[in-house]
């Protein structure tokens, strides 16, 4: 029986990424190195929370792109919004938005249900990108890559 | 007999009982039993889980509605004097989208997508409890072929969602390598999925006819879940000889088998407990099926009957694949605005079990009443949670495999 | 000036009668000349004396030399701050609490300056009784400050029998100087003394006294009233001369006590019991230094060690007694202002109170938890330097008492900072309540708080003058880039070097740059509350100080005896001392008994009490007769 690292560097599951281009406001350039997302659920039906977990697998490995998730909206560049709000998320929706570092983008995504109320009501700063369909893991991905231009 | 919902209908209280496959709705007046899950089931939308406790030094960690942890929005009161935790209140009311009242009036199609977008990583399990109560209310059966295909993607739902489950144990016990691999495994039977129903989280596949011709790559299906099994296998195998994992999991967040009949919860939860239950062995079309129980009841027991569930559902979706491609398929249409009545239908949910009771009217849907697996598994986890430390906290969680999506509807 | 000082002490108590400010003010005044007399008696050489002669063959009177002078300067820093702050403090109170104040001082005054032992026993019990109607000023502390008394009275019981061995020995009453061995001098005076002190086992009255007290009495007792314990113990030292045994009996009271009050203090949730608990955790570690200077004293005379252990005391007794004087001072400001007992409900002094207040407790608590360029920075590096030269003996015994003293006084090292930060934390800083403080003139309150911080950085900034006036130049150095006369080392030839004030000023240099950013950013810096789940934290959402410490009473559940009391809507820890559990249990017991013999006694029969006395009268004839035939 090998130990856990050997059974880690015997096999390779990153598969390359072809990014798609998406029409999206560019943030600033510095964070194509390093950029902390900070996704957060205000009411979706859970597949893009499940899709954030998928985002997180090797297939992926968004770390190779200098791609992080933050623990804290304090430690964020984005702010990742999943779904339509539901009336009692909208205060700490607002919070959360409040304890973003500057600078900060906000990117809105929502499932497709037409339940609660859709983010882009709401007022908030710096929105860059907004979907009203539900994103897969990949695609998620390309937006990421697209909003910060062009990396090595 | 179990209590599995409470509601309010012409100003009686109903109660919905199960006991084995018999679904029964009564008047609270006739019911002679007393139920411990009463007010809990009563209140399924403000609170689960326990009082709050006072005294010196008790305050109130409340851990919510925003947070990297969970990533879902709810709120988790945990009561504690410093580690120890004392009580556990839960606030689902966050994730609260009324799909109860949103579902009324709604066209039958209508309906069935609401009852998808209840919890999608449940979706069709939803889907599939809400059409079997239709079923029942027109008083009809879907044809085998349709039956199969529903028990290919209830398999390859708690596939996915077993996968879940133990890869986030694995995280939070810092075993990094593992959870990697299992969330690779998670994310390929995702793509698994999007390949048999063009849809990751199996949905708008469901219906009271499914058409055979539309499934093209069953068999890459198969060789995908035999291919999922085979290295999961492995990787369990491979997980149980680790010290450091087993001993994080071991007797923690113990649920004994009373507690847990008590609450009402099903599925693994309660067969980790030690009994021997699933609705499944109640339908037809599931050939070779074997509960799988284990008795510590701890999480530990919980990842291993979902450890061995996603190896048998593995096993039977091949096999319906291998069944349904030699089978033919008659199109006996059905006429959905014929449809009239109530019924209740129930589906084995990953989590456990999600029953629709619905009142139809020609096809329209008149009311509907959802009860869900993560409403009792949220109490499980309350209550069991209780006495144990705070670090305790992510493993206990996930080993229920419950969410706010499909406890607050 | 002896005269002035005690004629003011006197006439301030009596003024209190009339005007709580004149009598403060007197007090005030006699601190200040008591300070520099103890400057005169220690630094120009000259002893201060008034003696006369008593009964023949007995001289009493006062007298203060070197070492008078010493603890008189340190006890008066502490005198003057209580004072200052009784101004504004004394208003909540009777008229009555000056004039014991002012006794009480006196009390010290005579102890710390008495030429022989019957003078110290008068002053001893001024004091005494002086802060036992001190403590009573506190509404329903009567039990606590007959706990105080009890104790008090042991140790003049102590006292007594130690003179009486004395003049025993050579006939003499005076303590000025080397002149004699006895043993029973030796063992009752210590053991008078370390119960003053509130070393364990003897310190649960001191718990319950010194927080039930009014907080200017609590910080007298805290820190003078215990440093005449110390000063005690010093002069005992000072009539028999250094002693092995006893060397190493103080080593293992003096390390237990230090680690108990540490680990207790750790574990305490009322304001004033936290810093009563570190009463005995500092006393205990200047006992543990006086033994290491016996012991180092027994093995070579040669090693500078029992010089710098010796010197390691001083610093600590100076060091607790402006600190804690510094710490009950605020606490007891905020607890007067906030009407709260426990540290829970006083979060956001720094608000609620004030920024003085707040610094003090900081100050304080940062000193405790030797907090660089802090007072207490210092003497707890020259306890550590003291035990790590313990490697030179010899002897196997003195090792393995001194190490293990040694591991139990770090413990108690990081117990301390464990306690202190949870005090400041929960108390000085911390989330704002919203509590509003009662309004009161706090100007002279303030004072005396600012007073003793200054006194803390500055006594930690030029401790190596410090240290060359005292007498130890061997212990300045100058090397490593320190000029001459600003390292302290621990021995010579050097073992271990330290520079307080270099350390300051190569931080202040350091921390230009951070500053400057920090102010020119300032600006732009956003400003939110705590990240909280995106809620904002209710009132019992806030982490309690008694969460904080349940870890480590959980870990040491044994020592602590921890329960955790799980009831269905009531829940709660329950930390106990095992000593008290011990003494409640012996006053169970003692009232069992004196129940039974009263009633065998005292039944009303009036024969009865004539057969008791008579029985009595026989008895005492019998027995003195034959101890002193």
């Amino acid at each position: 029986m090998k130990s856990w690292a050997l059974y880690g560097i015997t096999r390779k599951l990153t598969e390359p990424f072809k990014k798609l281009e998406e029409n999206t406001k560019k943030m600033d350039k510095i964070f194509s190195k390093s950029l902390n997302i900070y996704p957060i659920d205000v009411g979706n039906n859970g597949d893009l929370n499940f899709e954030m977990a998928a985002l997180a697998t090797p297939q992926y490995n968004i770390h190779r792109f200098g791609i992080f998730f933050a623990d804290s909206p304090r430690h964020a560049d984005v702010l990742l919004i999943l779904g339509r709000c539901s009336e009692k998320m909208i205060e700490p929706l607002k919070e959360t938005v409040n304890q973003l570092p500057e600078p900060f983008s906000i990117i809105i995504v929502e499932d497709g249900t037409d339940f609660g109320i859709s983010a882009r009501n709401l007022d908030l700063p710096n929105v860059i990108a907004y979907y009203d369909k539900k994103l897969e893991a990949g695609e998620i991905l390309s937006v990421l890559l697209n909003i910060t231009g062009d990396r090595k | 007999m179990r209590l599995l919902g409470v509601f309010e209908k012409d100003s009686k209280e109903l109660l919905i009982l199960q006991d084995r496959n018999q679904l029964s709705l009564e008047n609270i007046n006739d019911v002679k039993e007393d139920f411990a899950n009463y007010t809990m089931l009563k209140n399924r939308d403000k609170h689960i889980g326990s009082k709050a406790v006072k005294g010196n030094g008790v305050f109130n960690f409340r851990y919510g509605p925003v947070t990297g942890g969970v990533g879902d929005a709810g709120v988790f009161n945990i009561y504690t004097y410093g580690e120890r935790i004392l009580s556990v209140d839960i606030d689902p009311g966050y994730k609260k989208r009324n799909i109860e009242i949103l579902i009324k009036n709604t066209a039958l199609h209508q309906a069935v997508n609401w009852s998808e977008n209840v919890c999608s990583n449940f979706a069709f399990s939803h889907s599939c409890a809400f059409l079997r109560a239709v079923e029942k209310a027109g008083n009809f059966r879907s044809d085998e072929v349709t039956q199969r295909i529903r028990i290919i993607g209830i398999e390859l739902e708690r596939i996915y969602n077993h996968l879940h489950v133990i890869s986030r144990l694995s995280k939070g016990a810092s075993q990094n390598v593992l959870a990697s691999h299992l969330e690779g495994l998670f994310e390929e039977a995702l793509r698994t999925n999007n390949l048999f129903s063009n849809s990751r989280f199996l949905k708008h596949t469901n219906g009271l006819f499914i058409d055979k011709n539309n499934f093209k790559k069953l068999d890459e299906v198969a060789l995908k879940v035999k291919n999922v099994e085979e290295k999961f296998r492995e990787l369990y195998e491979h997980s149980l000889a680790s010290w450091n994992f087993i001993d994080r999991l071991y007797k923690t967040a113990m649920l004994d088998q009373k507690k847990a009949l008590e609450i009402g919860v099903t599925g693994p939860t309660l067969r980790a407990a030690g009994r021997r239950e699933d609705l499944r062995v109640y339908e037809k079309f599931y050939d070779n099926f074997k509960i799988i129980t284990k008795d510590k009841g701890d999480v530990l027991a919980r990842m291993q009957v979902r450890a061995e569930e996603t190896m048998l559902s593995c096993d039977m979706v091949i096999n319906q694949i291998d069944k349904i491609k030699k089978m033919r398929q008659n199109h006996n249409k059905i006429d959905e605005s014929s449809i009239s009545g109530f019924g209740m239908g129930y589906c084995e949910s990953p989590s456990g079990l999600v029953l629709y009771s619905v009142n139809m009217n020609k096809g329209i849907v008149q009311d509907v009443y959802i009860s869900t697996p993560s409403v009792f598994g949220f109490k499980a986890f309350a209550d069991s949670f209780v006495g144990y430390i705070l670090t305790d906290f992510s493993f206990s969680f996930d080993s229920f495999g419950i969410n706010f999506a499909d406890c607050a509807r | 000036m002896i005269y002035t000082i005690i004629g003011l002490y006197i006439l301030g108590s009596f003024t209190g009668f009339i005007g709580r400010k004149i009598s403060y003010s007197m007090a005030i005044i006699a601190s200040v000349f008591s300070f520099i007399a103890g400057f005169e008696a220690k630094f120009t050489g000259n002893t201060l004396s008034a003696v006369f002669s008593f009964l023949p063959g007995i001289t009493v009177g006062i007298n203060i030399d070197s070492l008078s002078g010493l603890f008189l300067m340190i006890a008066a820093i502490s005198w003057t701050a209580v004072s200052i702050f009784s101004l504004d403090f004394g208003n909540n109170y009777r008229k009555r609490m000056a004039v014991f104040l002012n006794l009480s001082m006196l009390g010290m005054f005579l102890i710390l300056t008495a030429y022989d032992a019957l003078t110290f026993l008068s002053g001893w019990e001024i004091m005494t009784i002086a802060s036992y109607f001190l403590i009573t000023e506190h509404e329903g502390a009567y039990k606590e400050a007959f706990q105080f008394l009890a104790f008090s009275e042991l140790s003049t019981i102590g006292l007594i029998l130690a003179f009486v061995g004395l003049n025993a020995s050579d006939g003499s009453f005076a303590l000025t100087k080397i002149h004699s061995n006895s043993v029973v001098f030796l063992v009752f005076a210590s053991l008078a003394f370390i119960i003053k002190m509130g070393i364990v086992p003897f310190h649960t009255w001191l718990k319950e006294a010194h927080s039930k007290a009014p907080s200017n009495a609590s910080a007298l007792l805290s820190a003078p009233v215990t440093l005449m314990g110390v000063y005690g113990l010093v002069r005992v030292i000072n009539i028999t001369g250094y002693t092995h045994v006893w060397g190493l009996l103080a080593i293992i009271f003096g390390s237990i006590s230090a680690f108990w009050g540490a680990m207790e203090a750790a574990a305490a949730k009322g304001l004033k019991v936290l810093p009563a608990y570190s009463t005995v955790e500092n006393n205990g570690m200047i006992l543990a230094a006086l033994g290491l200077s016996a012991v180092a004293y027994s093995f070579s005379t040669k090693s500078t060690l029992y010089e710098f252990a010796f010197l390691t005391a001083v610093v600590l007794s100076i060091t607790h007694t402006i600190a804690k004087t510094l710490l009950f001072l605020s606490i007891g400001q905020a607890k007067e202002q906030l009407h709260a007992e426990n540290i829970d409900n006083v979060r956001g002094i720094h608000k609620s109170v004030g920024k003085i207040p707040a610094l003090g407790i900081l100050v304080s608590g940062l000193s405790f938890s030797a907090f660089p360029a802090l007072l207490g920075y210092v003497a707890e590096w020259m306890l550590l330097e003291s035990i790590f030269q313990s490697y030179q003996f010899s002897s196997i015994l003195d090792r393995v008492v001194s190490s293990t003293g040694g591991v139990l006084l770090s413990l108690a090292m990081g117990f301390a900072s464990f306690s202190m930060i949870k005090l400041i934390g929960y108390s000085a800083l911390g989330y704002h309540h919203e509590k509003k403080a009662e309004p009161m003139p706090t100007f002279f309150m303030n004072t005396a708080e600012l007073f003793l911080i200054i006194m803390i950085f500055g006594i930690s900034f030029f401790a190596s003058y410090l240290f060359l006036g005292l007498g130890y130049s061997k212990f300045v150095i100058g090397a490593l880039g320190v000029p001459q006369g600003w390292l302290l080392a621990s021995a010579k030839p050097v073992f271990g070097v330290i520079s307080p004030a270099f350390f300051v000023l190569v931080i202040t240099a350091l921390s230009v740059v951070p500053f400057f950013v920090y102010f020119r950013n300032k600006s732009t810096t956003k400003k939110v509350t705590s990240w909280n789940g995106g809620l904002a934290l209710k009132e019992e959402e806030y982490f309690t100080a008694n969460a904080f410490s349940f870890t480590i009473e959980h870990i040491l559940r044994f020592i602590y005896m921890t329960k955790e009391k799980v009831n269905k809507n009531r829940s709660y820890v329950v930390v106990s001392d095992v000593f008290e559990s011990f003494y409640k249990y012996i006053v169970t017991f003692i009232k069992k008994i004196s129940y039974s013999i009263s009633i065998f006694v005292m039944n009303g029969k009036v024969y009865f009490y004539i057969l008791y006395i008579l029985i009595m009268f026989i008895l005492i004839f019998v027995v003195f007769g034959e101890m002193f035939a």
